[in-house]
């Protein structure tokens, strides 16, 4: 092969590489206007009225004055609060109850029949009673979304505790390792993968609860905005309200797969993209 | 391959399902014998309050006007958008609802005024010195949200009062006016007057209560229709409003009874007690009575859009003889 044909074809098969890699980052932005123009389908031809079904134009004019009002992003730090409060309080909770029942089978024979019985008790039935008990502010917001947090996270911390194969104990323990060293270089690290999968769960959900709390009871945030909207019958309002859910959940899971890039980029990181 | 065939496949589930959401519930039903059939939907959930509807049914009320009826429960706001899009033919809703709806372009129309007056109070306890709107001053005040009868209710008697929202601290509590008056979290909660009193009074804790309805006429719980409705099928309106008049002026003249009935619709309500239960009953019909039975005042309407003109929900006034009408309580 003559040595430009062979450059051509080298530089050729590099650009081929480089949109294979590209394209899996161009499918977001793809999905995104496929799910806009799906609507305003929906919007235009299905005989809907726009107090039902508005068009993503109307939305759109509705979120930019909502956000040159200060409206939108008053109440989206008021739900932010709210869920990083409660992300924290269920996620910390969660990790210490989850090892010690990882470590004890007394602890969680004793305990598992009230946990699971827990979730079974719908969120939205309790909210209520949970407004009455830490009052109308934030506190019971952010309760509300450590208990919906909690569960999630509490498993897969037991999932990944258990899942530290025997044989590296064993090691650890024929080096004569500490409690404390078997804990920070060996369950912490081999725990993490599936405890960060609960994290990204827990981030999601946390949304959900904080909302259920403003829904039941609040005078800010976006839970409350979606009231404010339906009660004026601003439909615009309430798809605002909801697209910044939205993109709060995702702005959670993002940081959330961020962080686990950086925890285990020790190890191939090829599953840990989603 | 594979690939192709997702595309198709995809569009037809959304296909099907916007079909499936698109059909009209009404045409799902089986009619009775020369019977109209309509839905009618109001509250969270079955009620005593709800008992003129239940009298006008078991009475046969409807039947003699030709209508066979059937109760849905929705939430007001949902109850007006299905109405809006004539997916249900009729729902009762309050005053302010049918206002605010029409600002943002649903057609819906209030044909009967079942409740003469606005049936929201703030409750306080006995003795505490709240007897006025302007002691509301200073005070903690609990509320359901800030947002709907409650909200509304409570700004017109501020406004009575010579005070603005910034006068008072309102704790928004959801539903749990009682829990929180009884605990002594709250030192008033915004009330219906004819249901959490009651409540109250069963817990052995009495209250001085600040009604809307003695400081100002404002348009409460009716009848809504829509244009289409009334455009092309008015006899069935004037029909509907008939039965339910009836069954409306039945329960004002025999409460006792119309408890009894309630008992068919309501689930627990035989093994309720029997005495708050009609307290509630009794207590709500000082709200119905009127000279004319169904008929919207005109100074009620004005004063509702006045109300939500001063808190911004609305923007401009509307042109309110589309908005409600008598045409059909004759």
């Amino acid at each position: 092969m003559e040595p430009t044909k062979s450059i051509q074809a080298h530089q050729t098969s590099k650009k081929a590489r480089e949109l294979r890699q590209k394209w899996p980052l161009l499918m977001i932005p793809t999905a995104i206007i496929f799910a806009l123009l799906l609507w305003e389908s929906a919007s235009r031809w299905s005989g809907l009225p726009a107090f039902i079904l508005p068009s993503p134009a109307t939305v759109f004019h509705r979120s930019v004055r909502a956000i040159q009002d200060g409206t939108l992003f008053r109440h989206t730090l008021a739900t932010l609060i709210e869920v990083l409060g409660g992300l924290t309080l269920g996620m910390i909770s969660a990790i210490i109850l989850g090892y010690s029942l990882a470590k004890s089978r007394t602890v969680e024979r004793f305990l598992s029949p009230y946990i699971v019985a827990s979730q079974s008790i719908p969120i939205v039935a309790i909210a209520p009673l949970l407004v009455i008990w830490f009052g109308p502010g934030w506190l019971s917001k952010i309760m509300i979304s450590a208990l919906i947090v909690f569960f999630p996270i509490l498993i897969n911390t037991i999932v990944g505790i258990r899942s530290v194969p025997e044989d590296l104990r064993d090691l650890m323990r024929s080096l004569r390792a500490t409690r404390w060293q078997v804990f920070s270089q060996l369950e912490v690290p081999a725990a993490m993968p599936v405890l960060l999968g609960g994290l990204k769960v827990g981030a999601t959900l946390s949304v959900i609860g904080a909302v259920v709390g403003e829904l039941v009871g609040a005078s800010e945030g976006l839970g409350f905005l979606i009231n404010i909207g339906r009660g004026v019958y601003d439909t615009t309002l309430v798809y605002t309200a909801v697209i910044a859910l939205v993109a709060l959940a995702m702005f959670l899971f993002s940081l959330v797969v961020l962080l686990e890039r950086y925890l285990l980029a020790w190890q191939d990181t090829g599953n840990a993209k989603l | 391959m594979k690939k192709k065939f997702h595309i198709p496949f995809v569009l037809m589930i959304v296909l099907l399902t916007t079909n499936a959401a698109c059909t009209n519930p009404q045409s799902q039903q089986t009619q009775g014998p020369n019977l109209d059939h309509v839905h009618i939907t109001m509250g969270y959930r079955p009620d005593i309050q709800f008992s003129p509807l239940y009298v006008t049914i078991d009475e046969g009320f409807a039947e003699q006007e030709g209508i066979e009826i059937e109760i849905t429960h929705l939430p007001e706001t949902e109850a007006v958008q299905l109405v809006g899009v004539d997916e249900l033919q009729f729902a009762i809703v309050s005053g302010e609802q049918v206002l605010l709806a029409r600002a943002q372009g649903l057609p819906i129309v209030y044909v009967m005024a079942w409740w003469q007056d606005y049936p929201v109070a703030v409750a306080a306890p006995k003795g505490s010195g709240i007897d006025t709107p302007s002691d509301f001053e200073g005070k903690r005040i609990g509320i359901p949200g800030l947002y709907g009868a409650s909200y509304i209710g409570l700004q017109a008697l501020l406004t009575s009062g010579n005070l603005t929202e910034d006068d008072v601290q309102l704790d928004v509590i959801g539903y749990t006016q009682v829990e929180a008056l009884s605990q002594g979290l709250e030192e008033a909660v915004v009330v219906y007057a004819n249901n959490e009193p009651i409540q109250l009074s069963k817990l052995g804790i009495s209250v001085d209560l600040v009604r809307v309805a003695d400081y100002v006429h404002l348009a409460s719980n009716g009848l809504i229709t829509n244009e289409k409705t009334l455009r092309e099928n008015p006899d069935l309106v004037r029909r509907m409003v008939a039965a339910f008049r009836r069954g409306l002026v039945t329960t004002i003249d025999d409460p006792q009874h119309a408890l009894e009935v309630s008992k068919g619709y309501v689930d627990g309500l035989d093994a309720a007690d029997q005495n708050v239960q009609l307290g509630i009953l009794e207590t709500s019909i000082e709200f119905w009575k009127s000279e004319n039975v169904g008929y919207s005042d005109k100074s009620a309407w004005e004063n509702m859009q006045q109300v939500l003109l001063n808190m911004g929900l609305l923007g401009a006034p509307l042109d309110l003889n589309q908005a409600y009408t008598n045409e059909y309580v004759e």
